[in-house]
C-alpha cells in the first residue's frame, strides 16, 4: 500500500442539491469502482414496501398502484434511526422498522359540471396526497408544481390505502437505490491505452474527448508510453433521487465500504490465527 | 476544445455531402439524386385521407353493406313466390325486404337497442331482425303486410346497420367501444368472429391451362345465380373436345358446335381460326373426326350428345324421359357455359363463345407462352363476408320457403278447417331456421351449401385480441382455397402482380407460407356493379354486335373483341380510342370508378370488368408527363377543403385493378416519370400492409426478417384497445407501461399503433456479456425490471353457467368458504387451488317430474366448485353476473396476474430479432457508458446482420455528432464489474423492444408421478393434464442403437404401464390369481410383467375372436 501514500483524496468539482461531481484520486481502480457499486446498490434508504389497499376504484389495478408507490423516493437522511425489518423484534412491522404513509382520495361527483366538457374533471393523485406519519420520511418533493403522479381519477372514484415504508438496499429492489446514475471515468485522453478506439479514418474527428479532460493535460505525442502507469484519478458524478444529499450518499457508501472491509479484515485475522494455531504457519 | 471538434466534424460531414454531389453529377449528367425536382410535396397525405374515407377494413364493411342493402333485395326477387301444390289459387309473394336496427331479441325489454359490447359480455349475438313485406291469399282476398320478421341477421360492426356507425369518440366511449377498433367482424354468442377474405379463381373467365398430362385446355367456371359449373375445351391426341360434368364423355368440339347450330364447316373454321393458315392446319383434324363420325346435321349431333348426357335428377321420380336430343339441347342451353345466356334458342352467342375458347386452345397449342398464369393476381377474385353471407342467406331462405310450403300444404290438405287459413301466423311461428343457420355457420365456420355443392370449413375465425396489431392483421388476412399439402411452389411464390395489392412481407412461415396473404395498405376490393349501363355505353362508343359478323371479320388484324365480365359483347376496330373514351367516362364519374378496362394484345381483345372481388388500388393519373395532382391540391387537402373522394371526382386519381395496372405505365416516383407514363404511385410504402408497416427502415432489412417481424408483431403484448379494461376475454395480455416507439413510420401513425402500442423503448447495448446470451438470448437489467420494464398483466376468464334442469332443479351458489355470496370478491387474492366460485349442482337432474319431489335426496346438492389452477397467485379483477338469451345465469370471473419478466421470457425487436432472457443481472454489474447510463437489455451481436454497420444514415449520424456521440452510435463503455473500459466500442441506444406472449410460466412443466389415462394406464399427455414427458420413437431408436436395453425396459414399461399377469403355460391364455379359467386348473401358472396396453390388446383381440397365446420358455 505504499503506492497510495496518505490514502484516497476527494476533490469536489461541483455540488448541487441532487448531484455532485468529484475527483477521487490517490487510490486504486478497484476501490473507485467499489465505491460506485456501493452507491448504486448498498446504501440503505426508505421506500414503500407494503401497501394495504382498502378501496381502489381507479382504472389502475392494485398491484399497479402498489408498484408506482414503491418507486416514489422518500426522504431518507434519517434512515440510520430505522432498523431493518429482518433485524427487528416485531412480527410484521413496527414503528422501529417502518414508517406508515396513508393515501385517501375520493373524487365526488358534481352533477352541475357533469356534462360540461370544458371542465377538466380529472383529479391527479400525486405524491403530495401521501400523508406520512413521520416528518423525516416523506415523499421527495422539493418542487410542489411537479409532484410525482400516482394515478389519475375521475368523479366517483376512490382510493384509500396504507403504505408501509421500510428500510432496504437496492440489491434487493431498485426502489431503494439512492442514486439515479453514477458516471465514472478515468484517463479521458486514454494515455493508459486501456481502450482501443474503433476508428475508420481519424480518431480525433470521430471520437470526442469527454468533459473530464479539462482536469488533465492533453497527450504529448513525444512522450513515451508508460506501460507501468496505473489509473489514479477517477472522475465521478452522482445524481441522487433526492432522498438524501449527494455528499451523504458518497460518505455513507464509504462508511459501508469501510465496515465491509473491516469485517473482512477481522474475519481474515481470525482465520489466519486459527490456521496458525492448527497448522503452525 | 470540444466545440472545435464539433465544428470540424460538421465541416467534414458537409464536405462528404459535397463530394457525393460531385460524384453524382459525374454519373447522371448534372442531375443529382438530391437535386430539387418539381415534386408534389407530401403527396403521402393522400394516404391518411384514403384511410379516413375507406378505413383499413372497408372491404369487409362495403361488402356487407352491399349484401344487406342491395343483394338481399335481389335474392328475394329471385325467390319471391311460395305456391301450394294443394291450392292453386294460393300464393305468397315477397315484395320487399329490409334489415332493422340491432335489437335485443327479448320482446319485453324496456330498451330494445343494445351495443356490441353488451353482446360480448353477455354471450349474445349482435343481430337485427330481417323484415319482409308480403302479399298473400287469405280465403278469397289478397292481403298485404309489411314488416314481418322472418329471422335475425348478425350485424357486422361498423356496417351501415351497426349502432356504432357515425358515432364520435365520446359516444363510442359511452358504448364501451374503442374508437380505434376497425370493426368489420361479427359478435356471435359473445365471440368476435371474422369472416376471412377468401381467394378464388375468377368466375366466367376463360383460362388456358396445361393439365397434368401436358395437354392444353381452356376452362371456364360459369357462375350464375342458379348454378355453378365448370366447362373445359381441351385437347386429347391433338384433337379438341368439350368437357363438362353433366356430359359423361368428351364431345368432339365440332360435334358440340354442330349441336348448337353451327352446321357449316367453313363457318366453324372461320370462327375458330379466322384466315390464319397455321390455325386452320391445327384445327382441321377436328373437322375430319366429326365427318368420320358421320355427324353432319344439328339433329345428328344432338342425338349423339343426348346419349352421353347424364340423367338429371328429377324431383318426381323417373317420370317421362324426354328424347335424348331434347335433353342435349337443354343441357347445352342452360348447363354448359351457363353464364352465356341462350334466349329463344338463339345459340349464336354461345357458339361464338365456344369458338373463342377453341381458338385460345389452338393458339396455346402453337405457342406455349399463351398459356395463362393461374397465379396471376388479375385472374383471382377475393370473396368477402357479403358474398359468403349472401350465398348462405339464399340457401337458408330457400329452405325456409320450402319448409313453409310444406306447412302450408299440410294445413291446406285438411278437408274442413275451423279457421280461415292465414299464412301470416305460419310465417310468424315458423321457427328460427334463418337465425340459427346464420349463427351456426358463423360460429362454426362451416359453410355447407347443397345447392353449389359447397362444403367449406374454417371460413370464420375468432378475432385474435392478443394485441391491437393482431386484430388488425386478421382483418386484412386472405386465405387461399388451395390445399396446404400440395407441394407446388407456384401459388406460394411472390407474384410480381401482387405489387401494391398484397403485402410482400406479411405471410406466415411453415405450411401456410404464401397461401395466407395480407392486403396492402391502399387495397380496395370491388363489389358487384350494374352491367346494363356499361353495355349501353360500350355500344354507344362503337362496339359492334358480334352475332352479326362472321369469323372473317372478327379476326381481322385491327379488330379487337370486347368482353364484359368475361362475356363477349362485340368487336371494335378502334381499340385505343375506345378504351381512351371509356376511361374518360370513368374519370368524369359517368360510370363507377371501380370499372376497369384494359387491352390484351395477346388475344386482340378489350376487357371490361365490373364484377365484385377484384383487387384494386388508387393511383395518381399522369398526363403529358405531369401528375394531375399538384401541390395546391395537397394544400387544400391538408386544409381540409378536399377529401379523398374529391380527388377521385376531380379525375386526379383513379382506381386500377390488377389487369388494368398491367396495361399501364406506372412511375414509382415523380422523377421517374417518362413520356409514356400514365400513372404515378401515391406513396411507395403502400405496397406493404398494416403489419409490415410497423417496421422502421424495412428496406435495410434482409427480406425474411420483415416476414418474421410480421409474425411476431402479432404476438407482442401491449395495449389492445381503449376498452381493454372493460372486456372480459378468455385471455388478455396487457403491458403495464406500453410506450409508443421513438422511431415511427408513417404507417404507425396512420393505423394508430402510437395510440395502442405494444412494446417499450429499451436502452440496448449490442454486446456479448456473461455467456448467458448465446443463441440469441438476452441479458436483462434487474433494476430495469424492478422499475417496471417488460411488466405485463395476464387476465383470464373463468365462466360458468347456473343451469336450470328439466325437472325444475337448478344449480346454486353456496357461500362458505367463498364470501360473501359464493363468488370471490373483486380485488381478492386467489391462491393456486383456491375455490373462487362455489357452485353446487343438484344430484338428481333427471326429468322425472314430481316423482322424486318428496324424496329427501331430490334436494341434495353436490359440490361443483371452480378452483383456480395456475402456478401463480392471481387477483379477481372483475366478476360479471348476467343472463344469457335463454335465461340461464352466467357468471364470468376475470382473474389477473401481474408478471415481471423472468428467465426464459421471450422478447423481440422490430426486426425479426427474437430472443429469450438468458440471465438477469444486477444494475451495478451492468456495463455503463461515460454518462453513467446502464442498458436495460444487452443483446448478443452474433448472427446479427449489422443493421447500422454498413448503412450510414447521414442525418442520423449528424444528430449523433451534434450531441457529442460517435457518428456510428457506438459508445465508450465501462465494465460494471471491474471498472475498466471494455476494449470494444459498443452500439448503445434506445431500441423498441416487444415482449412476446410466450412466457415460461405458461410453459414450464415437469412430472415425476401423476395421473394416468383410464384405458391404457399410461401417463396422460400434455401439460394441462400434468402429463408425462414422452420417450418418443426417435429417442427409443437412440437407446436401441446404444444397446441400453434395461433403460429401454424401464422407460417403456416399468415407468409407464407395468402390469402383472398370470399366464397359463398349457393354453397360453391369461388367467387370474393363479387360476386358468380355460384349463380349469392352477397347474403351470406363471407370473410375468407386461405393459398394460399389451394386456389390453390381447383382450381386445379375444373380443373379436382372435386368440393370442403366449408361449412361455424358461429363461435360465
Amino acid at each position: 500500500m505504499d503506492m497510495y501514500n496518505g490514502g484516497p483524496e476527494i476533490s469536489i468539482r461541483s455540488l448541487r442539491k441532487d448531484g455532485m461531481k468529484f475527483v477521487l484520486s490517490n487510490t486504486d481502480l478497484s476501490v473507485a469502482n467499489a465505491l460506485r457499486r456501493i452507491m448504486i446498490a448498498e446504501v440503505p434508504t426508505m421506500a414503500i414496501d407494503m401497501v394495504e389497499i382498502e378501496k381502489n376504484s381507479t382504472v389502475l389495478t392494485d398491484e399497479f398502484i402498489a408498484h408506482r408507490l414503491g418507486m416514489i423516493p422518500l426522504t431518507s437522511f434519517d434512515v440510520d434511526r430505522i432498523q431493518y425489518t429482518r433485524d427487528c423484534t416485531c412480527t410484521l412491522y413496527c414503528p422501529n422498522c417502518s414508517v406508515e404513509l396513508t393515501l385517501h382520495v375520493k373524487v365526488n361527483v358534481d352533477f352541475d359540471d357533469m356534462n360540461d366538457p370544458t371542465i377538466d374533471k380529472t383529479r391527479q393523485v400525486s405524491s403530495l396526497d401521501l400523508i406520512s406519519s413521520d416528518e423525516n420520511v416523506k415523499p421527495v418533493s422539493d418542487d410542489k408544481s411537479h409532484p410525482i403522479l400516482i394515478v389519475k381519477m375521475r368523479p366517483g372514484q376512490e382510493v384509500k390505502l396504507k403504505c408501509i415504508a421500510k428500510k432496504g438496499v437496492a440489491k434487493e429492489h431498485a426502489k431503494w437505490s439512492p442514486v439515479y446514475g453514477v458516471a465514472f471515468e478515468y484517463d479521458p485522453y486514454n494515455k493508459l491505452r486501456h481502450s482501443h478506439y474503433w476508428i475508420e479514418e481519424d480518431e480525433n474527428l470521430e471520437w470526442f474527448v469527454s468533459d473530464n479532460a479539462v482536469e488533465e493535460t492533453p497527450i504529448d505525442p513525444n512522450e513515451p508510453f508508460d506501460y507501468n502507469a496505473k489509473p489514479d484519478r477517477f472522475y465521478m458524478e452522482v445524481e441522487t433521487s433526492g432522498c438524501m444529499k449527494p455528499e451523504d450518499v458518497v460518505l455513507r457508501a464509504m462508511t459501508i465500504m469501510q465496515d465491509k472491509l473491516g469485517g473482512l479484515q477481522i474475519k481474515l485475522d481470525d482465520e489466519f490465527k486459527e490456521d496458525t494455531q492448527r497448522w503452525g504457519y | 476544445m470540444i466545440s472545435k471538434n464539433l465544428e470540424e466534424a460538421r465541416a467534414d460531414v458537409k464536405k462528404g455531402i459535397k463530394e457525393s454531389r460531385e460524384h453524382a453529377e459525374a454519373l447522371f449528367g448534372g442531375k443529382g439524386l438530391t437535386d430539387p425536382i418539381p415534386t408534389v410535396e407530401d403527396k403521402w397525405k393522400l394516404l391518411p385521407a384514403f384511410l379516413k374515407v375507406k378505413g383499413l377494413v372497408k372491404q369487409h364493411i362495403d361488402s356487407f353493406n352491399y349484401f344487406i342493402n342491395v343483394d338481399l333485395e335481389k335474392i328475394i326477387r329471385a325467390n319471391e313466390r311460395v305456391k301450394s301444390d294443394v291450392d292453386p289459387h294460393f300464393y305468397l309473394k315477397y315484395t320487399g325486404i329490409r334489415v332493422g336496427a340491432p335489437e335485443r331479441p327479448d320482446q319485453e325489454a324496456m330498451n330494445r337497442s343494445y351495443t356490441p359490447h353488451e353482446c360480448r359480455l353477455r354471450d349474445l349475438t349482435y343481430s337485427a331482425n330481417i323484415y319482409v313485406d308480403i302479399e298473400y291469399v287469405r280465403g278469397r282476398q289478397i292481403v298485404r303486410r309489411k314488416g314481418v320478421p322472418i329471422g335475425r341477421m348478425p350485424i357486422m360492426l361498423r356496417s351501415s346497420h351497426c349502432v356504432l356507425t357515425g358515432k364520435n369518440e365520446l359516444e363510442l366511449a359511452r358504448m364501451n367501444e374503442c374508437p380505434l377498433d376497425p370493426g368489420g367482424y361479427f359478435v356471435v354468442k359473445g365471440v368476435e368472429k371474422v369472416i376471412l377474405v377468401q381467394e378464388q379463381m375468377s368466375k366466367n373467365r376463360i383460362l388456358v391451362d396445361v393439365d397434368r398430362k401436358g395437354f392444353v385446355q381452356a376452362g371456364v367456371t360459369s357462375s350464375t345465380m342458379e348454378r355453378k359449373s365448370k366447362t373445359y375445351v381441351g385437347t386429347k391426341n391433338g384433337k379438341i373436345y368439350l368437357k363438362h360434368n353433366s356430359i359423361s364423355e368428351d364431345i368432339p368440339i365440332v360435334v358440340a358446335l354442330k349441336a348448337m347450330g353451327m352446321q357449316s364447316d367453313k363457318e366453324t373454321t372461320q370462327l375458330v381460326c379466322g384466315q390464319d393458315s397455321k390455325y386452320i392446319d391445327k384445327f382441321s383434324p377436328n373437322l375430319e373426326e366429326c365427318s368420320k363420325m358421320k355427324i353432319f346435321t344439328q339433329q345428328q349431333a344432338l342425338d349423339y350428345i343426348g346419349t352421353k348426357v347424364k340423367a338429371p335428377k328429377r324431383a318426381f321420380g323417373p317420370g317421362i324421359r324426354r328424347p335424348p336430343a331434347e335433353e342435349a339441347l337443354d343441357v347445352l342451353a342452360s348447363v354448359v357455359l351457363a353464364h352465356v345466356e341462350v334466349h329463344d334458342n338463339n345459340f349464336r352467342p354461345k357458339c361464338i363463345y365456344v369458338a373463342v375458347m377453341t381458338r385460345r386452345v389452338v393458339m396455346a397449342m402453337l405457342r406455349a407462352d399463351l398459356v395463362d398464369d393461374r397465379d396471376y393476381v388479375g385472374n383471382k377474385r377475393l370473396e368477402l363476408a357479403g358474398q359468403l353471407l349472401s350465398l348462405l342467406f339464399e340457401d337458408l331462405f330457400k329452405k325456409f320457403n320450402s319448409d313453409l310450403k310444406m306447412n302450408i300444404d299440410k294445413v291446406l290438405k285438411k278437408p274442413n278447417r275451423t279457421q280461415e287459413f292465414d299464412v301470416y301466423s305460419q310465417l310468424l311461428f315458423h321457427g328460427d331456421h334463418i337465425t340459427s343457420g346464420f349463427v351456426r355457420a358463423i360460429s362454426s365456420g362451416n359453410w355447407s351449401l347443397k345447392r353449389f355443392k359447397m362444403e367449406r370449413a374454417g371460413i370464420t375465425q375468432v378475432l385474435s385480441r392478443l394485441s391491437f396489431i393482431s386484430a388488425l392483421g386478421m382483418m386484412t388476412r386472405i386465405s387461399s382455397q388451395f390445399e396446404k399439402t400440395r407441394k407446388v411452389s407456384g401459388p406460394r411464390a411472390l407474384q410480381p402482380s401482387q405489387w401494391g395489392m398484397l403485402c410482400p412481407s406479411d405471410t406466415p412461415e411453415g405450411e401456410a407460407c404464401g397461401l395466407v396473404k395480407n392486403l396492402a395498405l391502399m387495397t380496395h376490393i370491388t363489389v358487384d356493379d350494374e352491367e346494363e349501363p356499361l353495355i349501353k355505353l360500350a355500344y354507344i362508343l362503337g362496339v359492334e354486335d358480334v352475332s352479326l359478323l362472321t369469323g372473317h371479320e372478327v379476326y381481322m388484324p385491327d379488330t379487337f373483341m370486347v368482353f364484359l365480365n368475361g362475356n363477349i359483347l362485340g368487336i371494335t376496330r378502334y381499340s385505343k380510342q375506345f378504351v381512351a373514351a371509356f376511361r374518360r367516362m370513368r374519370r368524369a364519374g359517368r360510370i363507377s370508378e371501380f370499372v376497369s378496362i384494359f387491352i390484351s394484345d395477346h388475344h386482340n381483345s378489350v376487357h371490361i370488368s365490373c364484377d365484385g372481388g377484384r383487387i384494386c388500388r388508387p393511383l395518381i393519373i399522369v398526363e403529358n408527363g405531369r401528375p394531375r395532382v399538384r401541390s395546391e391540391h395537397i394544400e387544400e387537402l391538408s386544409a381540409g377543403k378536399l377529401s379523398f373522394d374529391d380527388f377521385l371526382r376531380l379525375g386526379l386519381l383513379e382506381y386500377l385493378d390488377v389487369n388494368e395496372e398491367s396495361d399501364s405505365n406506372i412511375a414509382l416516383y415523380e422523377r421517374e416519370i417518362i413520356p409514356e407514363s400514365t400513372h404515378v404511385e401515391i406513396e411507395p410504402f403502400t405496397i406493404l400492409g398494416a403489419v409490415a408497416g410497423l417496421i422502421p427502415y424495412p428496406h435495410h432489412n434482409q427480406s425474411p426478417r420483415n416476414t418474421y417481424q410480421c409474425a411476431m408483431g402479432k404476438q407482442a403484448i401491449g395495449a389492445i384497445a381503449y376498452n381493454q379494461l372493460n372486456r372480459i376475454d378468455t385471455l388478455l395480455y396487457l403491458m403495464v407501461y406500453p410506450q409508443q416507439p421513438m422511431v415511427k413510420t408513417k404507417t404507425i401513425e396512420m393505423i394508430g399503433y402510437d395510440k395502442l402500442p405494444a412494446g417499450q423503448n429499451a436502452t440496448v447495448a449490442v454486446m456479448s456479456n456473461s455467456g448467458y446470451d448465446i443463441e440469441d438470448a438476452l441479458v436483462l437489467n434487474k433494476a430495469s425490471l424492478d422499475r417496471g420494464y417488460g411488466r405485463c398483466q395476464v387476465l383470464r376468464k373463468y365462466a360458468t353457467l347456473l343451469r336450470q334442469y328439466p325437472n325444475g332443479s337448478y344449480d346454486r351458489l353456496a357461500d362458505p368458504p367463498v364470501h360473501p355470496d359464493g363468488i370471490a370478491s373483486v380485488g381478492e387474492r386467489i391462491k393456486p387451488g383456491q375455490v373462487y366460485i362455489n357452485k353446487q349442482m343438484p344430484t338428481n337432474t333427471s326429468s322425472d317430474i314430481g316423482v322424486n319431489s318428496r324424496d329427501p335426496t331430490a334436494n341434495a346438492y353436490k359440490n361443483a366448485p371452480m378452483s383456480y389452477k395456475s402456478a401463480m397467485e392471481g387477483y379477481v379483477d372483475k366478476v360479471l353476473m348476467t343472463t344469457t338469451d335463454n335465461d340461464q345465469t352466467l357468471i364470468k370471473a376475470l382473474i389477473r396476474q401481474t408478471r415481471r419478466p423472468e428467465l426464459g421470457d421471450k422478447f423481440s425487436s422490430r426486426h425479426g430479432q427474437k430472443g429469450v432472457c438468458g440471465i438477469i443481472i444486477q444494475q451495478e454489474d451492468m456495463p455503463f457508458s461515460d454518462l453513467g447510463i446502464c442498458p436495460d437489455v444487452i443483446m448478443n451481436p452474433h448472427g446479427f446482420p449489422s443493421p447500422f454497420g454498413g448503412s450510414k444514415v447521414e442525418d442520423m449520424s449528424r444528430i449523433l455528432i451534434e450531441n457529442g456521440f460517435s457518428y456510428s452510435g457506438k459508445d465508450y463503455v465501462t465494465s460494471g464489474v471491474t471498472g475498466e473500459p471494455l476494449s470494444a466500442y459498443i452500439y448503445f441506444g434506445p431500441v423498441y423492444y416487444q415482449k412476446l406472449k410466450h412466457m415460461v410460466m405458461d410453459k414450464m412443466h415437469s412430472r415425476s408421478r401423476g395421473p394416468r389415462a383410464v384405458l391404457t394406464r399410461q401417463p396422460t399427455e400434455g401439460r394441462s393434464r400434468d402429463g408425462g414427458l414422452r420417450l418418443g420413437e426417435m429417442e427409443r431408436d437412440c437407446l436401441i442403437g446404444y444397446g441400453a436395453s434395461m433403460l429401454l425396459l424401464e422407460r417403456l414399461m416399468i415407468s409407464s404401464d407395468i402390469f402383472e399377469i398370470h399366464v397359463c403355460e398349457m393354453c397360453g391364455l391369461l388367467g387370474y390369481a393363479g387360476w386358468c379359467q380355460h384349463c380349469k386348473s392352477s397347474k403351470g401358472m406363471a407370473k410375468m410383467q407386461i405393459p398394460y396396453a399389451c394386456k389390453l390388446l390381447f383382450q381386445e383381440l379375444q373380443s373379436m375372436n382372435v386368440i393370442p397365446r403366449l408361449q412361455l420358455e424358461n429363461v435360465f
